[in-house]
């Protein structure tokens, strides 16, 4: 059974027809071509995929389309063209906390929720806010030491 | 920009396309036209195949198996051993082995299709561990004894000589667990023909592999297959050999259907049907005088190697090269087995063999000073290796050792002395340290007599240079260093210098991307052609050089006796980790990791940072969460809520300190250290742990309940370790 | 494979309504279906019967406290009840402990309960605090304690036609002077217990006798574990060492793990010891800092203040 099912993604009015049980991930990357939305996992356990949905963090591999009717979704593609977003991307770059960027994707999308709500989190903020975002290369050091860099360099930006 | 100093850190070339999720890995490529490919595999650990009962296949669905291998070629994988059947063919010898491929046009239909396949069995009785598997449970299946290989190794004065006067002979076994690599990027490949070659896009460590693996199948030369590597999300040895195990299929299919073939695993595949780390079991008979003091150390070395030899004996030998860690003793003797079971074949993975007898010996050691009332340190202090001293393979150590400075470093930042002397067994603290080492490239003559690595550098008319070899960009940073290093002799700025993923086409073949080599040995061959065209370049418009790996003189080894220098360059390391212990739950908080590295020169300080923090985290969930069971040859763990790494909660912020001890035939000095920094965490979490809770550990993994096990059962640190007969 | 029907309805009103019609899968968060009825990458999810998505429907997201109880609304999320200082404190410290950051913001509380999963994180606090599941469908509602409509592993009092609107908490850690609340996960985040204690205690006005003490274990058994028998053991009596051990045994008695048994059993008898000594020590001190956990100095990241 198909629906159509409308909604805003990265700021743009979209609608598919499709299964509305299909996962969202899989619409994301199959019909939308968004790609940096990564599966890592299937299960809600990694955080690769990680999207914000009407600003809120979700993986997009737990959410059936339908879920996302009428809502706003905005993903790492979206994100990193916003300003605060590059922030976090160049904070990364300079940071060390790339690696094999698997995950990074999705970290960039918990680094960007986590800042837009605390702009000036403490190193324990940081952590459990990319606590959902499984890395298995950078022991996630240099991922909270970017992070800080993100806070610091955008400190207006996020106090927006 | 220049690269003044190698060491200052520059942005990695692959920061920003990985973190804005615009690099294309596998799973990102749409190749609209190639069919999708599923695995069809064994559902049973031992066994005939009495039928496979396929479904009516709509058109375009084709299954794929070993009688469709043509004539010439052959049903097998060339790795470093060609044991590894490329399809089970009558019978199956693990839980997931391959016995067909299906592909078709359309996932759902495929998946459909693949529900309906029904396979009858015979099943036999199999062996899963490595003691059933000694004991050939349901009969050997290979070699007569379920031995895959064996190695000995002897040093000093005859061990049985020395027993018969020690004081005290006493034996231990420690057990180490698999490890799964849960490199985040899951296996993915794809193969087409096109023109007169068969095409791949992998996500691989070692395209060279691939090519030379699989080419047999169809009776054809590795030249006639090209591998284009495509970015890697992660591999830590998972993705060496094992893509072979993809591939193969995937080119009998590409062969048989005319068309293009991609496969993407789920993680539930990816765990339950790859190589992991291979479990290991490591019975210690150590003659100690009086004071507790060695004075022999004998060591019996099991491998469980799985079903297939493939790379094992390889790796099965870098664990006894090791087992006697940082340390020269008097006496030592040792046997390596890899024993066969039902099991998934084990492989490569981030230390490849040494991380095993690293953790056994330190723990070993522990345990005998804590019998002896004395502090672990105090007693490793006495054995360290030095310049000079003889290795277990009575090769000699080239390089300084630098462990003493490396371990001031460490007292000082975790204050080591203080914490050992106050934290009282099983008060519920506890600091533990550890020694480590890793020999860097191949073994012995392994580079100058079957890699001999070739390198190439070309130089354009507009003033940019591309490097060319086999080396794979896997999220340690080797697009960035070699540019770096390129750049740093030619005194031009890095963004001149081009470095794109390997295709075999393309570049010459510098040998896999594994063993901690590709810095150590490509890196020098870089800076070698770097420098012998730094003069050119200021004159010549277009040219290219190339160069080739060189063994340094005076090191010899021998490869049938094992005999002579195992490494020339080693990394070093020493690690220490604080822990508290819950007294309700055996809950384990880490409060503090410190470590110090001789990788030789730094060439990034930031990517070195970044692996040591990496390779530490994966030792410690190797040591702790990362339970994996084999029950009747299915793994139990079979998804990343059950297999258990860690989070960024887990442990705390790591101290990590390094030491400058440049290295003569690397590029500016640099060694291996990927490796290095995997191999020592978790012998310390577990001195620690064991101080924390007053008794002794001598296995890994040690979860929660395990901790509570012990606290309520476990033997306490100072009582005697059973004596040897 | 056919595709099922799926609903996406808009209100409460017409979600019963379609319930009356047609006996649907209810799929509130997805965290918990959309794993356990996955196939692979690129291949949709397989359903038995009927879908209705209710993640989005207003009605049933609410918080609020009325009669000074605490109302959560079924498709309430893990997130939006931990951040939520009208929930009860063990409810808010269960939910912030729940999976992973992004799951807790799809995970709903109906959802958690629905499951049945003896794993589960809500139902601990939720048997303990005394909490009621409302129940509705197009002509009835009703109300029944969360300890009886999770009948047991994997099954629930929930019939054709009926969906769960909202989870209804009477007591708070106001109700108690002292309160415990411990997981034990497989791992310090994103993790699923191996075991979980919530405890809560009640001292009689200024005085010594116990007027009221409450523990539930989760992840050991077929489903949450509580008895009033045992917390009567302790009640209207002046804790003791004796009477910490009888309790201790008491639960021990009543819980029945299955893997792990002894890690189990051992951890829950160490909290309850922990627990009722560290209250009795604390109210003998004079000490009212409400929270005890394992051990004096433990830290949990994050977690939820009493209010």
């Amino acid at each position: 059974m198909e629906k159509t099912i409308s909604f805003k993604l990265n700021g743009r009015d979209v609608s598919i027809t499709r299964n509305p049980l299909s996962r969202l991930l899989d619409v994301l990357r199959d019909d939308f071509g968004m790609h940096g939305v990564k599966e890592g996992c299937s299960e809600g356990e990694c955080g690769a995929c990680s999207i914000l949905l009407n600003g809120r963090m979700v993986t997009p591999c737990l959410i059936p389309l339908g879920a996302a009717d009428g809502q706003e979704i905005m993903t790492v593609e979206g994100i990193s063209a916003t300003p605060e977003g590059d922030c976090v991307v160049q904070a990364f770059a300079d940071g060390g906390a790339v690696q094999c960027g698997f995950c990074i994707p999705g970290m960039v999308v918990a680094a960007y929720s986590l800042l837009k709500k605390n702009p000036d989190p403490t190193d324990e903020d940081i952590r459990l806010g990319i606590s959902g975002n499984l890395c298995r290369c950078t022991g996630y050091d240099l991922i909270v030491e970017s992070i800080k860099l993100a806070a610091r360099r955008g400190r207006d930006l996020w106090k927006k | 920009m220049t690269t003044d100093d190698i060491s200052k850190s520059v942005r990695r070339i692959d920061a920003v396309s990985k973190s804005n999720g615009s690099i294309k890995y596998m799973c990102d490529y749409e190749l609209p036209d190639y069919l999708w490919a599923r695995l069809v595999r064994s559902s049973i650990p031992r066994g005939t195949i009495r039928e496979i009962h396929l479904p009516d296949l709509p058109e375009g669905y084709r299954f794929v198996s070993a009688r469709d291998i043509p004539a010439g070629g052959q049903n097998q994988l060339s790795m470093i051993a060609n044991d590894w059947r490329c399809f089970a063919d009558g019978d199956v010898r693990y839980v997931g082995e391959t016995i067909g491929i299906l592909c078709g046009p359309d996932k759902t239909v495929l998946e459909d299709l693949y529900e309906k396949i029904k396979i009858d069995y015979e099943e036999a009785e199999c062996a899963v561990t490595i003691d059933e598997g000694l004991a050939c449970k349901g009969g050997a299946f290979v070699n007569g004894d379920n031995i895959h290989c064996r190695l000995k190794l002897e040093k000093g004065e005859n061990v049985d000589d020395v027993f018969a006067r020690a004081d005290k002979v006493v034996e231990e076994t420690v057990e180490t667990g698999y490890q799964e690599h849960v490199y985040l990027e899951t296996n993915a490949a794809a193969c087409k023909k096109i023109g007169s070659k068969y095409q791949f896009l992998a996500s691989c460590q070692c395209p060279f592999y691939i090519r030379k693996s699989v080419a047999p199948i169809l009776g054809i030369k590795p030249e006639d297959i090209v591998v284009q590597q495509t970015t890697t999300g992660g591999a830590f040895g998972g993705k060496e050999h094992f893509p072979d195990v993809l591939c193969g299929p995937l080119l009998l299919a590409a062969y048989v259907t005319g068309r293009g073939v991609k496969i993407v695993f789920d993680r539930e595949e990816d765990i339950e049907f790859s190589v992991k780390r291979h479990p290991s079991k490591v019975v210690f008979k150590t003659a100690l005088d009086r004071n507790g003091d060695i004075l022999a150390m004998d060591s019996k070395v099991y491998y469980n190697v799985g079903a297939y030899l493939a790379s094992s004996f390889v790796v099965l030998q870098r664990g006894c090269f090791h087992v006697a860690g940082c340390y020269e003793f008097p006496s030592f003797r040792t046997e390596g087995f890899g024993v066969a079971t039902n099991t998934f074949p084990s492989c490569a993975f981030r230390g490849f063999g040494a991380p095993q007898t690293l953790f056994a010996v330190e723990t070993h050691m522990c345990h005998i000073a804590e019998m002896y009332g004395r502090d672990p340190l105090e007693l490793k202090s006495k054995y360290f290796i030095k310049q000079g001293g003889v290795t277990s393979t009575n090769g000699r150590v080239v390089e300084r050792v630098m462990i003493p400075e490396m371990l001031e470093q460490v007292l000082v930042a975790s204050d080591y002395c203080r914490k050992a002397r106050e934290y009282k067994p099983g008060s519920g603290r506890g600091i533990g340290i550890s020694f480590y080492n890793h020999g860097g490239a191949f073994t012995g003559n392994g580079e100058s007599a079957i890699i001999k690595a070739r390198f190439r550098l070309k130089k354009y008319k507009d003033g940019h240079v591309e490097l060319f070899c086999g080396q794979t960009e896997m999220g340690q940073g080797f697009h960035t260093i070699l540019p770096k290093i390129a750049a740093h002799v030619l005194e031009i700025p890095r963004e001149m210098v081009i470095f794109d993923d390997p295709n075999t086409d393309r570049v010459p073949d510098s040998g896999p991307t594994a063993a901690s080599r590709s810095t150590m040995i490509v890196g020098y061959l870089c800076e070698k052609a770097a420098k012998l065209a730094k003069e050119r370049y200021k004159t010549e418009d277009e040219f290219e050089i190339e160069t080739q790996y060189e063994h340094p003189e005076g090191y010899p080894w021998d490869q049938s006796s094992f005999q002579g220098y195992a490494y020339i360059g080693y990394g070093w390391g020493v690690c220490a980790v604080e822990v508290e212990v819950d007294p309700c739950t055996g809950e384990v908080t880490t409060l503090g990791v410190w470590s110090s590295h001789d990788c030789g020169r730094l060439i990034d300080e930031l990517i070195v940072h970044g692996q040591t923090n990496g390779g530490i985290m994966q030792g410690l969930g190797w040591a702790s969460t990362e339970v994996l069971d084999n029950v009747k040859g299915h793994f139990k763990q079979t998804s990343i809520s059950d297999y258990i790494i860690p989070t960024s909660m887990d442990y705390p912020k790591q101290e990590c300190f390094y030491v400058d001890n440049p290295y003569q035939w690397g590029p500016s000095g640099a060694k291996g250290m990927g490796e290095l920094v995997f191999n020592g965490s978790a012998a310390a979490y577990i001195d620690a742990l064991s101080r924390a809770i007053g008794k002794r550990i001598s296995s890994i993994p040690c979860p929660t309940e395990r901790v509570m096990d012990l606290m309520l059962h476990g033997e306490g640190l100072d009582s005697a370790l059973n004596a040897a007969h | 494979m056919e595709e099922v029907t799926c609903y996406i309805p808009r209100t409460l009103d017409e979600a019963l309504e379609i319930l009356s019609k047609d006996d649907c899968t209810i799929l509130a968060g997805g965290s918990d279906l959309m794993v356990s009825h996955k196939r692979t990458i690129g291949v949709d999810p397989r359903f038995s019967k009927s879908v209705m998505i209710i993640r989005n429907l207003p009605e049933i997201r609410k918080i609020y406290t009325e009669g000074g109880e605490c109302h959560i609304g079924a498709a309430s999320t893990s997130s939006e009840i931990a951040e939520n200082p009208l929930v009860p404190w063990h409810l808010r410290q269960a939910a912030s402990r729940m999976g992973a950051v992004a799951l807790r913001n799809s995970a709903t509380i109906a959802g958690n309960i629905a499951n049945a999963s003896p794993k589960g994180d809500t139902p601990g606090p939720l048997y303990l605090l005394d909490a009621r599941v409302k129940i509705r469908s197009a002509k009835e509602s009703r109300e029944e304690p969360v300890s009886d409509f999770i009948v047991k592993f994997r099954e629930i009092d929930l019939k054709p036609g009926e969906m769960i609107t909202e989870v209804v908490v009477p007591l708070s850690e106001d109700d108690f002077d002292y309160v415990f609340w411990h997981k034990v996960g497989t791992r310090k985040a994103n993790a699923i217990s191996k075991v979980t204690v919530s405890m809560a205690l009640k001292f009689e006005d200024g005085g010594s006798v116990v007027r009221d003490f409450r523990v539930s274990a989760t992840a050991t058994g077929s489903k949450t574990n509580r008895s009033r028998d045992v917390e009567n053991i302790i009640i209207g009596k002046e804790i003791s060492e004796d009477l910490i051990e009888e309790v201790a045994e008491a639960f021990d008695g009543i819980i029945s793990p299955r893997a792990m048994p002894e890690f189990r059993r051992e951890t829950c008898r160490r909290c309850i010891r922990r627990f009722l000594s560290e209250a009795e020590r604390r109210r003998a001190a004079g000490d009212r800092r409400k929270m005890i956990d394992t051990y004096d100095g433990y830290h949990m990241p994050g977690a939820p203040e009493v209010r």
